[in-house]
């Protein structure tokens, strides 16, 4: 029994073998050989732990925007986003977690229409500065931090929605 | 032997720096070394049109030109340079309504940050593995967007037109 299905009615089906795959199958078949060896995840963790450095030193530097936009809230939210967007990469989980509440915290409360609460924004902006400039990482003061401001967000969300 | 994924020529469009630097080693590790760098779309269209590209790594929030708008453009302009390259877009608004905006833009597979190794490449796994139909209509040309349906596809009775024909085809 075959699994293939239909296009809805008016539109067109293409499959893949009528429009140009990025290999052939010989060469697919080798390249996922690669992709799944051991090699290739032993050089992947390598190249993920060369860029940590780089990445926790322009964390900080973001920190430091961020507290410097502290009244401009869109500049904010793009600098916490970016934070959030590699902070995990870096290893500061800690510093990502928090970042990715107050995004869903900004992003939910635009959606809907509300004004943001400035004591909650500054909130997050505090404890993501002071996990991300955590020597020994985040890790002491993390899951507790996080899951309060997680719980706070939760609850002003729910009542704006 | 058939190249494998040394012969790919790759795009990377990030507007971050390290994202970019990271990416492109990641892809290093996979063979690949022709891995273009752009950091808006709109730079991204310009280095497509010039060279032949086999695949879009691509973020979603950048300006002046985003990824959203960067996939519309390969999927449905008239002089589009490649409207079947494979594009995975990563980002960090992994919130519902942003995902299936990159979904109906055309996109053919998301990466949620943080990145990890293993992400990406099961994202490139799935693009060699599994390469889905594209769909043309109306209101939209791109991967098929269904494919996630395919586990619990409804096995009868069948009742409308389109179903029944569909069902001949099983």
């Amino acid at each position: 029994m075959s699994k293939k299905r239909l296009p809805p009615s008016g539109a067109q089906f293409i499959e893949p073998d009528a429009y140009p795959q990025i290999l052939s199958k010989p060469a697919a078949a080798r390249a996922l050989l690669t992709l799944r060896s051991a090699e290739t995840a032993a050089k992947a963790q390598a190249a993920m732990e060369a860029a940590v450095p780089p990445m926790r030193a322009a964390i900080l530097g973001y920190v430091e925007e961020m507290e410097a936009a502290a009244h401009d809230m869109k500049k904010l939210f793009a600098i916490v986003h970016e934070i959030r967007g590699f902070a995990e990469t870096a290893g500061m989980i800690t510093t990502g977690r928090i970042a990715e509440i107050l995004c869903r915290y900004m992003d939910d409360m635009e959606r809907v229409g509300k004004p943001l609460d400035a004591t909650i924004v500054a909130l997050h902006a505090s404890a993501i500065a002071r996990a991300a400039r955590a020597e020994d990482d985040d890790v002491r003061m993390g899951d507790k931090v996080a899951a309060e401001l997680a719980a706070l967000v939760a609850r002003r969300l729910a009542e704006a929605h | 032997m058939a190249a494998g994924l040394e012969s790919i020529k790759a795009l990377v469009v990030e507007d971050n720096t390290h994202m970019r630097s990271l990416l492109r080693a990641l892809l290093n590790t996979l063979g690949v070394k022709d891995v273009g760098e752009a950091i808006h779309g709109q730079a991204a269209l310009d280095i497509l049109r010039e060279r032949k590209i086999d695949l879009v790594l691509t973020d979603l929030a950048m300006g002046p030109m985003d990824g959203l708008e960067l996939t519309r453009h390969l999927r449905n302009d008239a002089n589009s340079p490649n409207p079947f390259v494979p594009i995975i877009m990563i980002t960090g608004h992994t919130e519902k309504y942003r995902v299936e905006a990159a979904r109906d833009a055309g996109v053919t597979e998301i990466l949620a940050k943080p990145v990890t190794a293993h992400n990406l490449f099961a994202r490139i796994t799935e693009i060699l593995e599994r390469p889905r139909a594209f769909v043309r209509c109306d209101s939209y040309f791109g991967p098929d967007r269904r494919r996630h349906q395919e586990a619990d596809m409804h096995t009868g009775p069948w009742r409308r037109a389109d179903d029944l024909q569909e069902a001949e085809v099983r």
